[in-house]
């Protein structure tokens, strides 16, 4: 029993988790080697890994997406090491305005910015591009770059401010929910559960005494029990 | 179409946590009139408590705390406008 618990709540947190991990903004730190588009025909899984057609269009079964295609500063554990080089590709579409709350819908504008700074190896243009999403091979997904600025060298450290934000706004939310439900649970749930207790205990008082006087008027009959 | 799904699924969503919150500062503040009234006047009548405590809600209700609440339905939007704002433009 307390394993299951233990497993349910660590299975909670990986999903929370991974569902925060994937919707929050990262910041890498990359040179922009080009831009493309291709067509690109969703499955039933990947579909969920892509937003939708450009704010204002139809959406269909099949559509170009944007890329960039860039090299960037691996990171690691949050960003806190760095290590070598890596080619990175970013899709570059629009969220519109429902999931994930980015209410993106300049991906044009972003792929004639990505144009402009784009750089060879010879001479590289550092810029920092924010993006949220993951990138995998196997189903073909990409993280989603929603902004392009440019940095002056490959050792700049983006900041995470609004992730930072976001967390203590998560703090502070869950506190003060909790406080919401102590609240509710001092002043409402518990006296009303306390009520009916002694409403409970009022009933069976009751039954007790009805069961008393009918044992005695049989009583009065039979003799008194043994 | 986007745009309206998100305005209704919003406003119920910002209606439930307005509805909570201004449960919770009625709430709250019942409870520290109630304990104030027990401080002051250990062992008085119960009907008098009733009589201080609904006095100090009326004033509650009129008052200018209460309307901060309406900030749970203005802060969002502002939020996302500002968010639209700043991915938008460049």
């Amino acid at each position: 029993m307390r394993a299951l618990r233990i497993g349910w709540r660590l299975l909670l947190v990986l999903i929370v988790g991974a569902v925060l991990h994937y919707a929050l903004p990262q910041q890498d730190v990359a040179r922009i080697t080009g831009t493309e588009v291709i067509r690109t025909d969703f499955s039933g899984f990947n579909r969920l890994f892509y937003a939708q057609a450009d704010s204002g269009n139809v959406e269909n079964t099949t559509r170009d997406l944007r890329l960039i295609n860039t090299v960037r500063k691996r990171t690691m554990l949050l960003g806190l090491v760095r290590g070598k080089d890596q080619t990175m590709v970013y899709r570059n579409e629009d969220t519109g305005w429902i999931w994930p709350p980015y209410f993106k819908f300049d991906s044009s504008d972003l792929q004639a910015e990505a144009d402009d700074v784009r750089s060879t190896s010879a001479d590289p243009n550092w810029v920092v591009i924010r993006h949220y999403g993951w990138r995998n091979r196997f189903f073909t997904i990409y993280p989603n770059a929603t902004a392009i600025r440019e940095v002056p060298g490959p050792d700049y450290r983006p900041i995470p401010w609004f992730n930072i934000g976001f967390f203590l706004f998560l703090l502070f939310a869950g506190l003060m929910l909790r406080a919401m439900w102590r609240q509710f649970r001092e002043r409402s749930l518990d006296p009303a559960m306390e009520r009916a207790g002694d409403r409970w205990d009022r009933v069976e008082a009751n039954a007790k005494e009805r069961r008393g006087r009918l044992g005695r008027w049989w009583e009065s009959w039979t003799g008194p029990r043994k | 179409m986007a745009f309206i799904k998100l305005a209704i699924v919003g406003f119920l969503v910002l209606t439930v946590i307005f509805l909570s919150v201004s449960a919770y500062s009625r709430s709250v503040r019942r409870e520290r009139l109630e304990k104030r009234w027990a401080e002051e006047n250990p062992g008085a009548d119960l009907a008098e408590r009733d009589a201080y405590v609904e006095a100090g809600m009326e004033k509650y209700f009129s008052g200018f705390r209460r309307r901060l609440i309406v900030l749970v339905y203005v802060v969002p939007v502002v939020v996302v406008g500002l968010i639209v704002w700043l991915t938008n433009t460049n």
